[in-house]
């Protein structure tokens, strides 16, 4: 298969406008006659169904909360990135995209990102306008901050809040399209299956999670929001239904998956005390501004850490990389971070968890300058952990937050698959291979509010769409395989809990496609995920019945998909011989330890294409040009 | 160093209800061995393993994000909403605050807008109702003028992110004896009466808002103060009395109706 | 007119009816309890305070009528908002605790009320209608708390109208939507006050009268 990126011609900076002009336009009065689906709420599908809708054309939502508003965009803390320059520190939508560009590890698309820099002021204005309460200075104007380890402060933040802030605007505009009759909603489903008609994405089949009836809804294109795949790791700071489900299901039917072995792991998370654990809660980036990363100096040393001295200390970050020192970039403190609990000098209750300490930040700058800076985050590890951060040191370790890759497309945000459109963190287009901080939030509603309403247009004008309704046999027979695989989980009647499954299957990919990756471990993963799908199709319990509200049963299929899609992220992680951003191979180092690129065999997308069940993907390569950048090798010394 | 984490033994008295046509009923169930770092989501986790392990339906709750912004989880623990701990939803509730052999009452959020679907888990789409009638700026996508255009005192800033802070778990609607349903609507109508963006349609926004909250079957605020109490976010009831102001600017001094 | 209605019908409309209706028989009581106050003056400061009362003639009927509009108006919307707030908790709790909210004064409003409107008839029938040719109004008040259980149901019942005050008088001004942080803890400490006022006000006369009788 070829793969045309349809990226357009000209200079980076006209492109965008350039194709936006070359981009054929829908009459008006012709928008009403199409019908599009939106899957997942999140920043970037209320972005588009808000914005598609206003254009006029009817929309059909659908979400796997019983709210649109409770999607997982909602847990973002830290802000948005725009390139406004209000500061005058020199900031350009050139700076933006650089910065992006080189963050991501030089594995993402000039073009898509330079949009992406573009589009962020527009993003601000458009939420201001929607009454997002944005921090402001004492004069009135939108406060920024800086975030991420950027050198000029860019980021838009309300409170600690900022996904939440801008989720909800999406969703004023989301209801506000409701009210209108323009957008049907349909919450508390879950899409089941994508259905092509002709080679289309013409619908979906969804389960209707309260009764546990299938659906089906028929439209001329679709769009899919659903998120990342994080939860593959079963700990994470996704939230329990973030899943691959949607995506997964779509690369099924036909769609390329982009980067699959592109996670992040963010450095900053409150560890995990026992099996019993559900998920990982974040905390925000910016206490490593203050707070000074350890260990103590012998592992097993099990003073309480007030009472270990300086000199029985490593202050391992600091010693390494002196310049940047605890504000090294997410992936580099991550990895740094396991390389001490992997050498035994872990701390906690499973000694695997690293001190982050405010001791000295408290001794300089006073305890009510600490806490007005980071009080509520204090009270939040609090409150999780019974431990103040103010007497005792946080515990700390890395935890998966972000997917950077996803569902290929191009650019116009169209998958393989003509009229299926994969939008925000489900796709793979502009981070690379590793994410900056306050950049995901730009690009979910960069997507949804001010790409996709017109490149859909673009594709409906350029393409014939034959007749289609819920009577087809495409509909009928995507119905049939739901219900038999369903009725296969259900019949399985074994002993171990879907979670149970999911929990090893999370400790697989932790220990062997997590922070760090190696030719043998990879392998043996590929082992022990193919034994594991093997007792999960003998041994899996659903208790209850189908036709019901029945969460262990949304959680077996899941995790029935996860259990195929681990796979793909270790092959892909296989086959990407060298490090580069979030993915590390041990294999591929520089003399001191840090992350080796090989541009010169992988610079490209590595594209995977389903092969059929248990049997390997097959690889496509996109390959990346950059004209506008020069490579380097990142250096944090 | 930290001594090995606390187990403790429970028992639940929890609402079991089939579903929203179905009469429900209590049941008791055995917790056993939960650590006291569980949060409350994850030890009915533990039991929901125990009785799918015992052939029996697990109990029914919604929960998504574990963190305690997304707003999904919620049930009234001893009589409280999102249990006894102030500020803090039901996933963010951890077992330390429970001693070994108590026993706790677990229900769903009870109100005549919110149906039980099943065991705890509730209908709140009546929340989005009120949101769609008018929850939102009149801004389409496109030509918004600049950020900054248009300066926004910090405090006002300030008391607007207050309001917006709101999570819309419906935990008010649950503690207030009359299901009033107005510090989370009062919340919305705050932060866009506090926005100059806001004010355009003001008027309009509160009639229709208030309305639907009334059609939905929610109660009337009788002040007992308990929403703002209960909320996980401490949204204070200084909304209300905002929202009860627009109200009556809209009813008395606007063309609205 | 129909958006009068409408107002009214809604459920900020109905408690602007009762905090409006509330704060006013709170004046009311205020006015009563100060002229109530001369029985402390003796018998006949009491028969002149009631007669100049009585000279005023059709101002007196006006301003009866509109207390009897008002006491509709407050005990049909407060019946009205009970039955609503009945059924908005189809299904009660089976454990309820307070969040820290509610209060004695605010949760037992709806029975209170219940208990003041029964205790004006009783009163209205004791001391309003009622043969007042042969006898001066001092005489029937000192004559009626001479027996005990007079004066024990009155006493009683201003304990119940305090309590009644107490979160209805801060509870109108929320409605009314004065609620200011700076001004509010010491709305809340006044509403306090006017309750004591208004219980130990009532509620000490038919003590005093029964201790003289």
């Amino acid at each position: 298969m070829q793969l045309d990126a349809h990226i357009p011609a000209g200079p980076l900076t006209e492109k965008w406008d350039r194709h936006r002009f070359e981009l054929k336009l829908v009459n008006p009065a012709n928008k009403r006659k199409f019908e599009i689906i939106v899957v997942g709420t999140g920043l970037a599908g209320a972005s588009a169904s808000a914005s598609l809708a206003e254009l006029g054309y009817h929309v059909k939502t659908f979400c796997i909360q019983d709210s649109p508003r409770r999607a997982h965009s909602i847990a973002a803390q830290g802000g948005i990135n725009a390139a406004k320059n209000y500061t005058n520190e020199g900031d350009s939508i050139w700076r933006l995209f650089y910065d992006t560009v080189k963050g991501g590890d030089f594995r993402a698309r000039e073009a898509n990102v330079y949009r992406l820099a573009q589009l962020s002021n527009n993003i601000i204005d458009q939420c201001v306008a929607q009454g997002v309460p944005f921090a402001r200075d004492y004069g009135g104007l939108l406060a920024n901050r800086s975030f991420g380890g950027a050198q000029v402060a860019r980021t838009f933040y309300a409170r600690g809040q900022t996904g939440q802030q801008l989720l909800l605007g999406a969703y004023s505009a989301l209801v506000r399209q409701i009210s209108t009759g323009m957008v049907t909603l349909l919450a508390r489903r879950e899409m089941m299956d994508l259905v092509l008609v002709n080679g289309q994405a013409r619908g979906i089949v969804v389960r209707n999670l309260i009764n546990g009836v299938l659906e089906s809804h028929a439209a001329d294109a679709v769009v899919l929001c659903t998120g990342g795949y994080g939860n593959v790791y079963y700990l994470s700071t996704n939230a329990e239904s973030s899943n691959v489900g949607a995506g997964f299901r779509a690369y099924r039917k036909g769609a390329l998956f982009a980067n699959p072995c592109f996670t992040q792991i963010h450095p900053t998370c409150i560890p995990h005390t026992g099996d019993h654990q559900s998920k990982l809660t974040l905390m925000s980036e910016s206490l490593r501004n203050d707070g000074r990363v350890w260990v103590p100096k012998n592992g097993g040393d099990i003073r309480d850490p007030q009472d270990i001295p300086d000199k029985d200390r490593d202050y391992y970050l600091e010693q390494k990389y002196p310049s940047f020192g605890n504000l090294v970039p997410r992936d580099v403190a991550s990895r740094a971070a396991k390389a001490q609990c992997d050498a035994g000098k872990g701390v906690g209750l499973t000694r695997c968890s690293v001190y982050l300490d405010f001791a000295d930040a408290i001794k300089r700058d006073g305890r009510e300058n600490i806490a007005k800076k980071y009080g509520n985050l204090f009270d939040m590890y609090e409150l999780i952990t019974d431990d103040s951060p103010y007497q005792k040191p946080m515990m700390i370790y890395p935890a998966s937050h972000y997917t950077m890759g996803g569902l290929w497309v191009d650019y116009n945000l169209m998958s393989t698959i003509p009229g299926l459109f994969v939008l925000g963190e489900a796709n793979f287009s502009d981070h690379g291979a590793n994410r900056l901080g306050a950049s995901a939030l730009m690009q979910g509603l960069a997507d949804g509010y001010f790409v996709i309403p017109y490149t859909i247009g673009g594709y409906f004008a350029g393409t014939t769409l034959a007749p289609v309704n819920t009577d087809h046999t495409a509909f009928k027979e995507a119905t049939q395989t739901i219900n038999d695989g369903i009725a296969k989980l259900m019949s399985i009647n074994g002993k171990r809990t879907a979670d149970n499954f999911a929990r090893e299957l999370g400790k697989i990919m932790w220990g062997y496609c997590g922070m760090s990756r190696d030719e043998q471990g990879l392998n043996k993963a590929l082992t022990l995920i193919r034994e594991l799908r093997a007792e999960f199709w003998q041994n899996v319990l659903v208790p209850g019945i189908d036709k019901d509200y029945n969460k262990s049963l949304e959680k077996t299929g899941r995790l029935a998909d996860s259990l195929e899609f681990a796979e793909i992220m270790i092959h892909d992680a296989l086959y990407r011989t060298e490090s580069c951003g979030g993915h590390f191979r041990e294999e591929s180092q520089t003399e001191e330890g840090e992350a080796k690129r090989d541009d010169e065999n992988f610079s490209c997308v590595s594209v995977w294409e389903y092969d059929g069940y248990d049997k390997a993907p097959k690889l496509h390569k996109e390959p990346l040009v950059f004209e506008n950048v020069e490579l380097s090798q990142r250096s944090y010394k | 160093m930290k001594k090995l984490p606390k187990r403790i033994n429970l028992t639940l008295k929890i609402w079991r209800q089939q579903g929203s046509e179905k009469k429900g009923h209590f049941e008791t169930v055995a917790a056993r061995d939960i650590s006291v770092h569980m949060s409350f989501i994850e030890m009915l986790d533990s039991v929901n393993e125990q009785l799918a392990m015992e052939g029996k339906d697990p109990i029914a709750f919604d929960n998504d994000c574990r963190e305690g912004i997304c707003g999904t989880c919620g049930a009234v623990v001893d009589g409280r909403a999102h249990g006894p701990q102030k500020a803090t939803t039901l996933c963010q509730l951890h077992m330390r605050q429970f001693s070994d052999g108590d026993t706790i009452v677990v229900e769903p959020f009870r109100a005549r807008a919110f149906k039980v679907l099943k065991d705890l888990v509730v209908d709140r789409s009546p929340l989005d109702k009120i949101m769609t009638a008018g929850g939102f700026i009149s801004v389409n996508t496109g030509g918004a003028p600049d950020g900054n255009a248009l300066p926004i005192a910090q405090e006002i800033a300030e008391k607007a992110m207050d309001a917006a802070a709101c999570i819309g778990c419906g935990a008010c609607v649950a503690a207030c004896p009359s299901a009033s349903a107005m510090l989370f609507v009062s919340g919305k109508i705050s932060q866009l009466a506090l926005l100059p963006q806001g004010k355009p349609e003001a008027a309009r926004r509160a009639l229709n808002i208030v309305k639907t909250m009334d059609v939905c079957g929610f109660g009337n605020c009788s002040n007992h103060r308990e929403c703002e109490n209960a909320c996980p976010k401490e949204l204070s009831i200084v909304n209300i009395a905002r929202l009860n102001r627009e109200f009556f600017k809209a009813s008395f001094f606007s063309d609205e109706t | 007119m129909s958006w009068l209605i409408q107002t009214f019908s809604s459920s900020i409309g109905k408690k602007l009816l009762m905090a409006v209706t509330g704060l006013s028989f709170i004046g009311f009581l205020a006015a009563h309890l100060a002229g109530n106050l001369t029985i402390y003056a003796g018998g006949a400061a009491f028969n002149t305070y009631a007669e100049k009362l009585h000279a005023l003639g059709p101002i007196l009927t006006v301003f009866e009528l509109g207390l009897l509009v008002f006491a509709l108006l407050h005990v049909i919307t407060g019946i009205t908002l009970f039955v609503q707030n009945f059924k908005a908790r189809s299904v009660p709790y089976e454990k309820d605790r307070s969040a820290g909210g509610r209060t004695l004064s605010s949760v037992t409003m709806p029975y209170t009320g219940i208990i003041i409107l029964g205790f004006v008839v009783f009163h209205l029938i004791n001391f309003s209608f009622v043969d007042k040719s042969d006898r001066t109004i001092f005489e029937i008040v000192r004559s009626a708390f001479a027996n005990p259980v007079y004066m024990i149901i009155y006493v009683v019942v201003m304990i119940i109208v305090a309590l009644h005050v107490r979160h209805g008088f801060w509870s109108a001004f929320q409605t009314l939507g004065a609620n200011h942080p700076k001004y509010m803890p010491a709305l809340m400490v006044l509403s306090v006050i006017v309750g004591l006022m208004i219980g130990f006000g009532f509620g000490l006369l038919p003590i005093y009268l029964w201790t003289v009788r």
